[in-house]
């Protein structure tokens, strides 16, 4: 951990805030929510690491998606997701957003949430222990640090691909596109 | 010297507020048994809310927050920190007690124009909650005023200095006690955290607060916290003749507010006026009445 290296505080400002102050949304979507709760209290106590949980997402730049994704909560997930002001990271926290784990021959979820929206990391597992939150916060603060962690770019360059799938889940969306979405045809 | 305390004065009180959020994150963490987040945290956190990009819901959204931090650091040029005081022949008691209302009211103002319901419910619960306290400010700063025959706030520390603190006067206790019942209110601790309430109504007046806007607001916050702590020592506690003791003197007050914060849960908005409209305004209605006597 850096955080006490003034040189680096000096160098890139933004960059080392990003990196220790995580504030997060804890997208309470299936069983994995029932990890977070050890994470940010008493037993394995989250905030030493900038961590804190946010009531809303205008104030928060760290999206945990913990458990299966239904089709209905992927809405508020992606109107979530928009709210959150740039930079902005994701991780999807157990198997089930990452591939559909067990609920993969579900009628009623997703099988893979980066098709809808970017992902900047995964905890795999079924369930991770709340021991996998630290090591995903550790790993995201090395992709941030490498610009790896460019998730909310992505979104933007490749807006009309995400819009698409989301449109071919819903049919039509109610809210309107974030992004302008240009016709490459034309 | 008199330029220099204009700038000084607000910078300190912003150092000593953002460095009052960061002990109190480090002490609650320490009574939870936990270990905490580092005393620069809210540093870093303000470091990285003005990086951040940020929504706007139009002019009166800005100029709110705005309106609100100027407001408070209005209040702070006229709030005697140690000897030192930019606006000291000018204003006095009457002055603070308005322009401590345009902290809550340029947030309400902001929050009109985000249209998000939890921002009403917050709003409307922030200014119940001024009402809550005000009245009984006004009966303690009357008090005060009376026992002292002045409404400036140096006169008051100038006096207390010759006499002894006014918190362990006869006259002054009962109203010294009335502030100090009616500290958490002004400061938004948590007996009285109704306003913000992150797990009844989302962060309340903050909820369309992201980015820059948040950043402003956390900074208006530290001010407030310094602004509420100083009225109290200068006001009871006998200010102080040099910055160092009179920052003692704060510590020592808040650190106390601070167990109070961890040791109580939240009053309901009714459950929190009906309080200071009982007990902190009867001590401070008996504190008035036994400063006419023993005037008479």
């Amino acid at each position: 951990m850096d955080r006490n290296q003034l040189a680096k505080w000096l160098k890139a400002p933004a960059k080392m805030g990003h990196k220790y102050s995580l504030h997060v949304v804890y997208f309470c979507t299936g069983c994995g929510i029932i990890e977070v709760p050890p994470v940010i209290t008493a037993r394995w106590d989250a905030e030493r690491f900038g961590v804190i949980p946010v009531a809303t997402p205008r104030q928060a730049n760290l999206f945990l998606i913990t458990g299966y994704v239904s089709v209905k909560t992927l809405k508020a997930i992606i109107r979530t997701y928009e709210q959150m002001p740039e930079p902005k990271f994701t991780v999807g926290f157990g198997s089930c957003p990452i591939n559909g784990g067990m609920y993969w021959d579900s009628y009623n979820t997703i099988k893979h949430l980066d098709k809808y929206i970017p992902v900047d990391g995964w905890i795999a597992g079924c369930m991770p222990r709340p021991e996998a939150i630290f090591v995903a916060v550790t790993h995201l603060w090395t992709l941030i640090d490498k610009g790896m962690a460019d998730g909310y770019k992505r979104y933007r360059e490749n807006y009309k691909y995400y819009r698409a799938n989301q449109e071919q889940l819903y049919g039509t969306l109610e809210w309107p596109p974030l992004f302008p979405i240009e016709d490459k045809n034309e | 010297m008199g330029v220099v305390e204009y700038i000084l004065s607000p910078l300190l009180a912003l150092i000593i507020g953002i460095f009052f959020l960061g002990l109190s994150r480090k002490i609650m963490a320490r009574i939870h048994w936990r270990y905490g987040p580092p005393l620069t945290q809210p540093i870093i956190d303000i470091i990285k809310l003005f990086s951040q990009k940020s929504g706007s819901h139009g002019s009166l959204f800005n100029l709110g927050i705005i309106l609100s931090l100027a407001g408070s650091i209005v209040v702070v040029l006229f709030m005697p920190f140690g000897q030192m005081c930019p606006l000291k022949n000018s204003g006095g008691l009457l002055v603070i007690l308005y322009m401590m209302l345009l902290g809550p009211l340029g947030i309400a103002l902001s929050g009109g124009e985000g249209a998000n319901p939890n921002i009403s419910i917050g709003i409307s619960r922030k200014l119940i909650l001024a009402l809550g306290y005000e009245v009984p400010l006004l009966l303690i700063l009357l008090a005060v005023m009376t026992h002292y025959e002045t409404i400036s706030i140096v006169e008051v520390v100038k006096k207390q200095q010759h006499a002894g603190w006014s918190f362990i006067s006869l006259p002054l206790l009962l109203p010294g006690i009335a502030y100090f019942l009616i500290l958490p209110a002004i400061l938004g601790l948590r007996p009285f955290e109704v306003v913000q309430a992150p797990q009844e109504i989302a962060s309340g007046p903050m909820v369309e607060y992201g980015g820059k806007f948040l950043a402003f607001a956390t900074i208006q916050h530290a001010f407030s916290l310094f602004i509420g702590i100083a009225l109290f020592v200068n006001l009871f506690l006998g200010g102080a003749s040099n910055p160092v003791t009179f920052f003692i003197k704060m510590l020592v007050v808040f650190i106390l507010g601070l167990f109070i914060n961890a040791a109580f849960p939240r009053f309901r908005i009714e459950q929190a006026v009906k309080y200071l409209w009982r007990w902190p305004t009867l001590l401070a209605f008996v504190g008035l009445i036994v400063v006419l006597i023993i005037r008479r």
